[in-house]
């Protein structure tokens, strides 16, 4: 059943003045159990507030719900939660909708195409578990557990550490997250060692300057950001958004700088230039914390070029305007300015290395924050402490564990591609589909969508039917669901306990609790219970690596560690960085809990934890690289190339090499391979306009599509709702005859979409714009037949290192639908 | 030696006069600090070191005080905080009556929290006080007690301290037979110490305390057999200084250092008594020594008639008319005057308009000295009962 605006319109209009919960003709909107609607009407109206964590996106933002006699009715931000303080996205805001959605899966279900049109039949939670536990046994027991693989998205924490006990117990190496945080990771690992992504200081900056980053919207927690922008506005911290579309970080900026797709690494390298040349970078830090800054010989009398001349011979404002389409003066200007404030920051993502180049582009971006020394001090960049959770011992693996484990991952190349990671989307898929090194035959996949936010939605599709078992934990049916064999419904966060903790580039270490606010409102379970049930029902070893009843177990034990530390402090009122710190200087905690079992009380009631005080590093912690510096010319990623040629079977000569960077597309030779660079894109050349897309904060990676409300306002910037657009510069609408408004047809080398033209100075010539989140052939009633998903006209690239995909590598010519 | 000891101790709690009490201590300076920052007080004061610099930091000495002491301090300034208030466009904050007890009591507990110690002058002491006769650091030293850098990192001075005295009657001992001196200690030597100590260890793990809660603090005074020597609960004294050498300005290691060097003494005494030599767990110290530091949060008895007197002079009977036709209320109207802390939130809740209003008539505001403040109160709480 697909619902359009104006169906959604006319039922909004009469819930507004209805009795919401009481109202049967609503059921389009929300869906609840008789029980509720009894209750709703004849209640005692008792009201309570609870405190949780949003569990819509990975964000993290801490919630506030209000029940009437134990019914959720509305939620809030919960204000004394420090990532949002009280702040709350639409989606957030939205939540409701989505604990009473129509289309929730109500309990287990089984493929079966002799159940009738749906091709589903819903079965027990026993008979469900018992066919994936029977499955999972039989592979065990011919020694082929590598043989199950488990695609994740964005769980952390705990979750991902279950997940990974799990699959470590079983014995398989293939539990990745398609989220691509495993990719996002390599450019800072070359750079200085870190597998985690790095903080930034943005409270303290005085200037900021981001490449691409569009943190107040598509950043990792954007209420976060808001909030420390809304203090900068107090402050008066000056914010320089570099982009090729005007984006909401970039309309909030105090200078947009317009680039063209792919160049940003250039452009930071065109900064560096002026840094360098007007001895502008901190110049103690180069020479202490540095390597490959100057030019050195090698012990054979070799002579390597350094960054620095590498950097003053090739990234002249002028050149460097050739290649990004920025101006000499501007490059010249904000060089300056950089160089001149302090401390100012230099941020990258999204736009910037989202492309082939990504790895590089980051490379060179973050290049600019070490030539400002910006590490471990105020308004510069840091690495938030772990939780001090409590654990397990680790895990005892028996033979088939070990043998299983020991197997070459299916998400890792089997070619050439990718040589700085395990896992790929594209790998995983290929090997898959080739049933190299093994086939897969069980997957289970947990969040995301990654059939809808692939680039290679045809071969992912292709995998996904040649795998005997696919087991989902969504908890309605979306494109990639819709391809499992299983479905095991996840409870919805309001039902379930969890925990969200130190949800990257947060500045300070934290633990967000969820907790059951209502009993569950259908038959689903919280992934976490249904793992330790599976592992229970695997038996021997996998079964003694779960000592637990529950997740909620699971839970209590590793916050027991949290409470046994006496560091951090149960989010407060009001209550600062200030006061923690205070206390702590005089060997003082802030809490007074007389037990464990106190302590977790009031952390469920407050809704988390957190400590804003980082341990005092030393530079070998700060730098995790061999040479426990800050590595410009990165030995990981010669190390990580060399790999690569003995793979390939040859003897690591010049030749050798050579063929390597031409099978990874590397244009650049020497030296500079190994240093920041700008790496060209391949772009077609007969393709006159550049394909970018970006997400909007109502619907985030496709998900929030799936509710009305969201629908409603993912185009409200533009007044498009319920629909997709395609920004395009007037100066480009003039060349192509396209008017505002019009149909247009979007073609590429991988394929078209028709959508509505919306003429706009927000955006660089030759450049268009499409939001990505619509498009759906599935989620709900809410999310299918609306708009367009530009992912499915991209061309299948991937950044040449990382694998991560290449959302903003694709060319594109249009014209004027008929 | 044991007579003179025991009656500085005695004296700590047999101290002068005391009254029915009532207030209700605080539990934790968290609830006050919650208030401060909710409030804004932090915005103008900052607390060692952090927050704003319009008003002074309020963790400085002389802003240490009983409740009514410390009413004093905030009333006094009362016109000075109002123009801040009107520079920075601010409202002046009303304050609940509970709000009022969570922030005196979170500025009286400032001085229990104690500073941080001096690294080298710990290091310094550990050799001075004889310590490493008996201990070693990393090897180098004595080896009849453990050696430093193998036991608990102690965070909090208080835990260095609880450890010392739970193994006082062993070390004592062990002094008897070394012939060496018992190492008499200050409060700062305390801080010091555990300054030292808490680098030297190698434990990876910070062991902390919880502020200490009066209340618990209470229960274990009991619990703990204190009150068999020194005066308990029932008949509670205020510590006066001047009778005693505590000073309460110095934090909670004052207190614990007084406990310390009396315990020779103290052992001996319960050796011949028969009574065990208490031991302490957890936050047990920490908990005894809030609630030993919170009898000087409550104010001795005021003198009413004397009160009465300051009421006239200071101008307060001018618009609180009996009858109710001044400007202000009928105190003797107000609903029964039970504790110093309502007054206090009444006096700070109306001291806006009360300055436009003696702005307005030319008359300067009405200080008040801490014994006015008592007097003013026991004058108050007598005529809302009459």
């Amino acid at each position: 059943m697909e619902i359009k605006r104006r169906d959604f319109l006319k039922l909004f209009g009469s819930l507004s003045g209805a009795v919401v919960l009481g109202e049967y003709a609503l059921d389009e909107v929300m869906e609840l159990p008789e029980g509720i609607i009894e209750l709703a009407k004849n209640g005692p109206g008792v009201e309570t507030w609870q405190n949780t964590i949003c569990g819509l996106c990975p964000a993290g933002c801490g919630m506030r719900i209000r029940l009437i006699d134990g019914i959720p009715v509305y939620v809030k931000g919960n204000p004394i939660y420090p990532i949002n303080k009280g702040g709350l996205c639409p989606l957030g805001l939205n939540a409701l909708h989505s604990l009473y959605h129509p289309d929730r899966l109500k309990r287990p279900m089984r493929k079966n195409q002799s159940a009738g049109t749906s091709g589903w039949e819903d079965v027990s939670w026993d008979e469900a578990l018992k066919t994936v536990s029977d499955k999972l046994v039989e592979l065990r027991n011919t020694g082929k557990p590598h043989h199950v693989a488990f695609l994740g998205h964005e769980e952390n924490g705990l979750m991902k550490r279950l997940i990974e006990r799990f699959m470590q117990a079983y014995g398989s190496p293939n539990y990745y997250q398609c989220s691509s945080a495993q990719n996002n990771v390599v450019p800072y690992a070359l750079l200085h060692g870190h597998t985690t992504m790095p903080t930034y200081d943005i409270l303290n900056a005085r200037l900021i300057v981001s490449f691409g980053s569009n943190f107040l919207e598509e950043g990792y927690s954007p209420i976060y950001y808001t909030k420390l922008y809304s203090h900068h506005e107090e402050q008066r911290t000056r914010y320089v958004q570099i982009e090729s579309r005007l984006s909401l970080t970039a309309a909030n900026a105090d200078q947009w700088v317009p680039i063209l797709p792919g160049t940003y690494g250039a452009l930071a390298l065109g900064l560096a230039y002026v840094l360098i040349r007007e001895e502008l970078y901190d110049k103690e830090f180069v020479q202490q914390r540095m390597v490959g800054f100057e030019d050195r010989v090698d012990r054979s009398g070799t002579r390597h070029v350094g960054f620095k001349n590498m950097v003053l011979g090739n990234y002249y404002p002028e050149k460097v305007e050739e290649l990004t389409g920025v101006p000499s003066s501007v490059i010249l200007q904000l060089g300056r300015e950089i160089g001149n404030t302090r401390p100012s920051l230099v941020i990258g993502d999204h736009g910037a290395i989202d492309n082939t180049n990504g790895t590089y582009s980051a490379m060179a971006v973050h290049s600019l924050n070490a030539l400002l020394g910006n590490f471990e001090k105020e308004g510069g960049i840091f690495f938030v402490d772990e939780p001090p959770f409590g654990g397990f011992k680790s895990v005892p693996l028996d033979a088939t564990a070990r043998k299983g484990r020991s197997q070459d991952p299916i998400g890792l190349s089997k070619g050439n591609a990718f040589p700085l990671t395990r896992f790929s989307i594209e790998s995983f898929t290929k090997n898959v589909l080739s049933g190299t090194p093994y086939p897969i035959d069980v997957l289970f996949v947990l969040g995301g969508n990654p059939l809808f936010s692939a680039l290679n939605q045809k071969e992912f599709s292709q995998a996904l039917q040649k795998i005997p078992l696919v087991v989902s934990f969504d908890n309605m049916l979306n494109e990639t669901s819709e391809h499992a064999h299983v479905i095991l419904p996840h409870d919805h966060f309001m039902e379930s306990w969890g925990e969200v903790s130190n949800v990257t580039s947060v500045g300070f270490t934290h633990v967000g609790m969820q907790h059951p606010v209502i009993s569950r409102v259908y038959d689903t379970r919280h992934t976490g219970d249904v793992l330790i049930d599976l592992a229970k029902r695997i038996g021997g070893q996998v079964s003694r690596a779960f000592p637990l009843k529950n997740y909620e177990e699971e839970l209590k034990r590793a916050l027991n560690g949290v409470y046994n530390s006496g560091t951090g402090a149960i989010v407060t009122e009001g209550v600062g960085t200030h006061w923690i710190q205070f206390l702590r200087q005089r060997g003082w905690q802030i809490g007074q809990y007389a037990s464990f079992d106190e302590f977790w009380d009031r952390l469920i009631k407050q809704g988390g934890w957190w400590n804003p005080i980082r341990k005092t590093k030393r530079w070998g912690q700060v730098f995790r690289t061999r040479s426990q510096k800050f590595e410009l010319s990165s030995q990981a990623l010669r190390e990580g190339l060399d790999k690569l040629v003995v793979k390939t079977g040859k003897t690591n000569s010049a030749q050798d090499r050579e063929f390597v960077l031409s099978q990874l597309n590397i244009s650049a030779r020497g030296d500079t391979v190994f240093l920041p660079h700008h790496e060209p894109v391949p772009y077609e050349v007969d393709m006159p306009l550049h394909l970018i897309t970006f997400r909007v904060l109502s619907v985030r990676d496709g998900q929030g599509a799936a509710l009305p409300m969201m629908q409603e306002m993912f185009g409200h910037s533009v007044r498009r709702y319920w629909q997709s657009w395609a920004e395009i510069n007037p100066k480009t609408a003039e060349l192509q005859h396209v008017r505002d408004g019009d149909w247009i047809l979007v073609q590429s080398d991988a394929g078209n979409l028709k959508v509505k033209a919306k003429v706009s100075e927000g955006i660089m010539p030759n450049v268009i714009a499409i939001p990505f989140g619509l498009g759906h052939t599935s989620l709900g009633r809410y999310a299918k037949g609306h708009g367009v998903n530009p992912n499915s006209i991209m061309k299948n690239l991937y950044d040449m290192l990382s694998g991560k995909p290449a959302t903003q590598a694709t060319k594109v010519r249009i014209s004027v639908a008929t | 030696m044991r007579i003179r000891a025991f009656t500085i101790f005695f004296l700590l709690f047999l101290a002068v006069s005391s009254y029915g009490q009532e207030i209700d201590l605080p539990t934790d300076p968290l609830n006050g600090r919650i208030v401060f920052e909710e409030k804004k007080c932090i915005g103008c004061h900052a607390i060692g070191g952090y927050g704003g610099t319009a008003g002074p930091d309020l963790s400085r000495e002389q802003y240490f005080g009983s409740v009514l002491e410390l009413a004093s301090i905030i009333w006094n300034h009362t016109p000075q905080m109002n123009r801040k208030f009107r520079q920075l466009r601010m409202d002046r904050p009303k304050l609940t009556e509970n709000e009022m007890l969570d922030l005196l009591g979170f500025l009286y507990y400032l001085r229990y929290l104690g500073e941080p110690g001096s690294v080298a002058n710990g290091k310094r002491l550990l050799d001075s006080k004889g310590c490493i006769t008996c201990h070693s650091v990393a090897g180098q030293g004595g080896k009849v007690g453990p050696d430093f850098k193998t036991i608990q990192r102690y965070s909090a001075p208080l835990y260095m301290v609880q450890a010392m005295w739970n193994h006082g009657p062993a070390m004592q001992e062990q002094i008897k037979k070394g012939k060496t001196k018992y190492p008499i200690l200050t409060g700062q030597d305390m801080v010091d110490v555990a300054a030292y100590l808490r680098q030297v260890s190698s434990a990876d793990v910070e062991v902390r305390m919880s502020v200490g809660n009066p209340k618990k603090g209470r229960v274990l005074f009991e619990q703990k057999s204190c009150s068999n020597c020194h005066v308990g609960e029932g008949k509670r004294k205020r510590i006066e200084s001047g009778l005693i050498k505590i000073d309460l300005k110095k934090g909670v290691t004052e207190v614990a250092s007084a406990m310390w060097n009396h315990g020779q003494a103290m052992l001996q005494y319960m050796q011949q008594a028969s009574i065990h030599w208490p031991r302490f767990q957890g936050n047990e110290m920490a908990d005894i020594i809030a609630y030993i530091y919170f009898l000087g949060f409550e104010d001795h008895e005021g003198s009413d008639r004397r009160g009465g007197r300051v009421f006239g002079e200071k101008g307060c009977n001018s618009c609180h008319v009996k009858g109710g036709e001044g400007k202000g209320p009928d105190l003797a109207s107000l609903k029964k005057l039970d504790s110093p802390v309502r007054m206090i939130q009444l006096m700070w809740n109306h001291a806006g308009d009360m300055e436009d209003l003696l702005i307005t008539q030319n008359k300067r505001w009405p200080e008040l000295s801490p014994e006015e403040m008592r007097d003013l109160y026991a004058y108050l709480r007598k005529m809302s009962k009459e």
